[in-house]
């Protein structure tokens, strides 16, 4: 107690710099604590708007189809697994799909696409593409053939709601199969691959166009949460064997939402590094100008008795004092921030187009997560009480004769 | 047996590389009890004698005994543990410490050997009662006189008992009349509890309080060896 009491009646000797540097560590520690809030915000809804968009958490396919998407690679034992699959607990909905790789013309255009094949009912309840339908209406399932196809991908083949395109693929027997379909919808998703490279049509019709009867390619399964994907997946081994079925989560499929995670992650941590390392240098100074300005009174204190140890516990504690006051001020900062932010969003003016190839919205929402607070928290105090060491070790090594009569 | 035993001790200060010989070949024995008084005249060595004895210096050459135990070439760390068991120091300037109350500062050396608090307390007022500062236990230094600094400085360094109590000229920052009455108040203490006390001065009323009188000149001892 004696040496905390000690600790803070030093540090109120010359207030306005122990306050400025009290300063430094609250804003450094906030606005890193910040950033990351933001990265993994940002990271947290990219990852939302993949598996609400278009993967859902978990694809179930027949084994080499993600990597071929041949039309014979249909799902085997189809109704058994589909039943398996929804009494599994940890599932929400599931959506059958077929899937292929389609040429997607007019007289003058003509795009390559992957077209999907989509239940009406169950697609809604895994994933959005219904809600992204923006222009015109979400296939209706009736008798005429109707196709959904991306905002950029109409613009390109400059077609509109309600002109004819022509779908080219090849049928599960091998030959070239062929429809003209009437543009029902438009999707504005926000999302490149969703807006310029995909096309749907409703599951009967694609069925009919690949020629694989009631056949699926694809089940996009919800679970209650991105959590469970690796219970589910766990689960499933036994029903599911390896080298008759494929089982991808969504960070499979689009691996690129993880890779930009952890490479941003790199970047904040090696910030994280930096900006402590400039915090823990303004404490040192700190330190250091008071140690300067008490030599005299140090030199007293080892008269009477200090011991070197003593003198750098004594140093290290107004450090460690510091610093808690800085990390308070900053966790609480840090949190005010967030949470009036998260409340209001950020809003990216600027990036929207960027954002979109990344499947992000340009409104982003800090996520605090506690292991960030607690990863940053533990670098400050790492640091500057490694860099304290020093202004510790030299006031410990003052000679107390030198001390008494320093001026 | 005596309590200091310094035997040709020398000190050489390095002042911009060039050696300033501050003591030379200094041989002089202090018993227990002795009221000694080191005078001479500005650089004559007495206050680096002082520190020598203090524990707060090393010898160039020679030794010093405290207790029969040389402790010229130890640690910085074992001479810290014996000044804060053996030894009392009262500098010129008090050397309060100005964050401290003066309950605290008199407590200092009792909190480094880590006595509880309620023995803190209780020695502390017990003192400061003594001194007649028992009423500004939780004032701070810079609240009080001058004169009463002193007392604090005094209470400060006999409140673990010490062996021996060193003060570097410590009336001459205080009117006359408060000077005396602190001699007095020491030397009263050194009859009644046998306190061993050295002190540099060049104040002969100073000197003519003290039972024995050790004068130097240019480093070197000139009379009083003992």
């Amino acid at each position: 107690m004696f040496l905390l009491k000690f600790a803070l009646l030093n540090l109120t000797r010359n207030k306005r710099r122990s306050a400025i540097t009290v300063l430094a560590v609250g804003i450094g520690l906030a606005a890193l604590i910040f950033l990351w809030a933001f990265m993994d915000g940002s990271h947290e809804e990219q990852r939302e708007n993949v598996t609400r968009l278009f993967t859902g958490h978990v694809q179930i396919h027949a084994a080499g189809f993600a990597k071929k998407m041949s039309a014979e690679l249909v799902i085997p034992n189809r109704p058994e697994v589909l039943e398996k699959i929804k009494s599994n607990p940890r599932v929400v909905s599931l959506a059958p799909r077929s899937k292929c790789e389609a040429l997607i013309g007019t007289t003058a255009q003509s795009k390559g696409i992957v077209l999907t094949g989509i239940d009406l009912d169950a697609e809604p309840l895994v994933t959005d593409i219904k809600k992204q339908v923006k222009e015109g209406e979400f296939l209706s399932g009736g008798e005429g053939k109707e196709i959904l196809i991306g905002h950029v991908l109409a613009e390109k083949l400059e077609v509109g709601l309600g002109d004819k395109v022509v779908l080219m693929t090849q049928a599960m027997d091998g030959t070239l199969a062929g429809f003209a379909y009437r543009v029902k919808g438009v999707i504005h998703s926000g999302a490149l691959p969703l807006d310029e490279y995909s096309a749907f049509i409703s599951l009967a019709s694609s069925q009919e166009l690949l020629g694989i009867d009631s056949d699926i390619h694809e089940i996009a399964v919800r679970l209650r949460s991105r959590a469970e994907i690796e219970g589910f997946k766990k689960d499933m081994q036994t029903v599911l064997p390896s080298d008759s079925y494929e089982m991808l989560a969504w960070n499979e499929i689009v691996p690129e939402v993880d890779q930009w995670a952890s490479y941003s992650n790199a970047i904040i941590q090696t910030m994280l590094i930096a900006v402590m390392a400039v915090i823990a240098v303004g404490v040192m100074n700190t330190i250091l100008m008071s140690i300067f300005e008490r030599t005299k009174e140090i030199g007293v204190m080892m008269a009477l008795g200090t011991g070197p140890r003593q003198v750098v516990s004594m140093i290290f504690f107004e450090t460690l004092v510091l610093e808690f006051i800085g990390i308070i001020l900053g966790i609480g900062l840090a949190y005010l921030l967030v949470f009036h932010f998260q409340r209001v969003g950020i809003l990216m003016t600027g990036f929207e187009d960027a954002f979109a190839e990344s499947f992000m919205s340009p409104v982003v929402h800090p996520h605090l997560a506690f292991h960030r607070v607690l990863t940053s928290v533990k670098t400050l105090v790492l640091i500057t009480s490694f860099i304290s060491l020093y202004p510790a070790w030299r006031a410990a090594k003052m000679e107390p004769v030198k001390a008494i009569y320093h001026s | 047996m005596a309590l200091v035993k310094i035997e040709g001790v020398s000190k050489v200060f390095k002042e911009a590389s060039l050696p300033v010989q501050a003591l030379t070949s200094i041989h002089v024995e202090i018993q227990k009890g002795e009221f000694t008084a080191f005078c001479g005249p500005s650089g004559s060595g007495k206050t680096t004698l002082l520190n020598l004895i203090g524990c707060l210096d090393r010898p160039s050459e020679g030794k010093v005994h405290l207790e029969n135990e040389e402790v010229s070439s130890l640690a910085q760390g074992k001479l810290a543990t014996i000044r804060r068991r053996k030894i009392g120091f009262i500098f010129q300037d008090f050397n309060l410490i100005p964050t401290l109350t003066v309950r605290e500062n008199i407590e200092y050396v009792l909190w480094l050997q880590g006595e509880t608090e309620s023995l803190r307390r209780q020695k502390s007022k017990a003192l400061a009662e003594r001194f007649g500062i028992g009423k500004l236990l939780s004032r701070r230094p810079a609240q009080i006189s001058r004169g009463q600094q002193q007392r604090v400085a005094c209470a400060r360094a006999i409140i673990h008992k010490p062996l021996l109590i060193i003060g570097d000229e410590l009336t001459a920052n205080l009117d006359h009349k408060t000077g005396a009455e602190l001699m007095d108040f020491i030397k009263k203490l050194n009859r009644e509890e046998g306190l061993t006390f050295l002190y540099a001065t060049h104040d002969p009323i100073m000197m003519e309080r003290a039972s024995r009188v050790v004068r130097m000149q240019d480093g070197r001892i000139i009379d009083g060896k003992g």
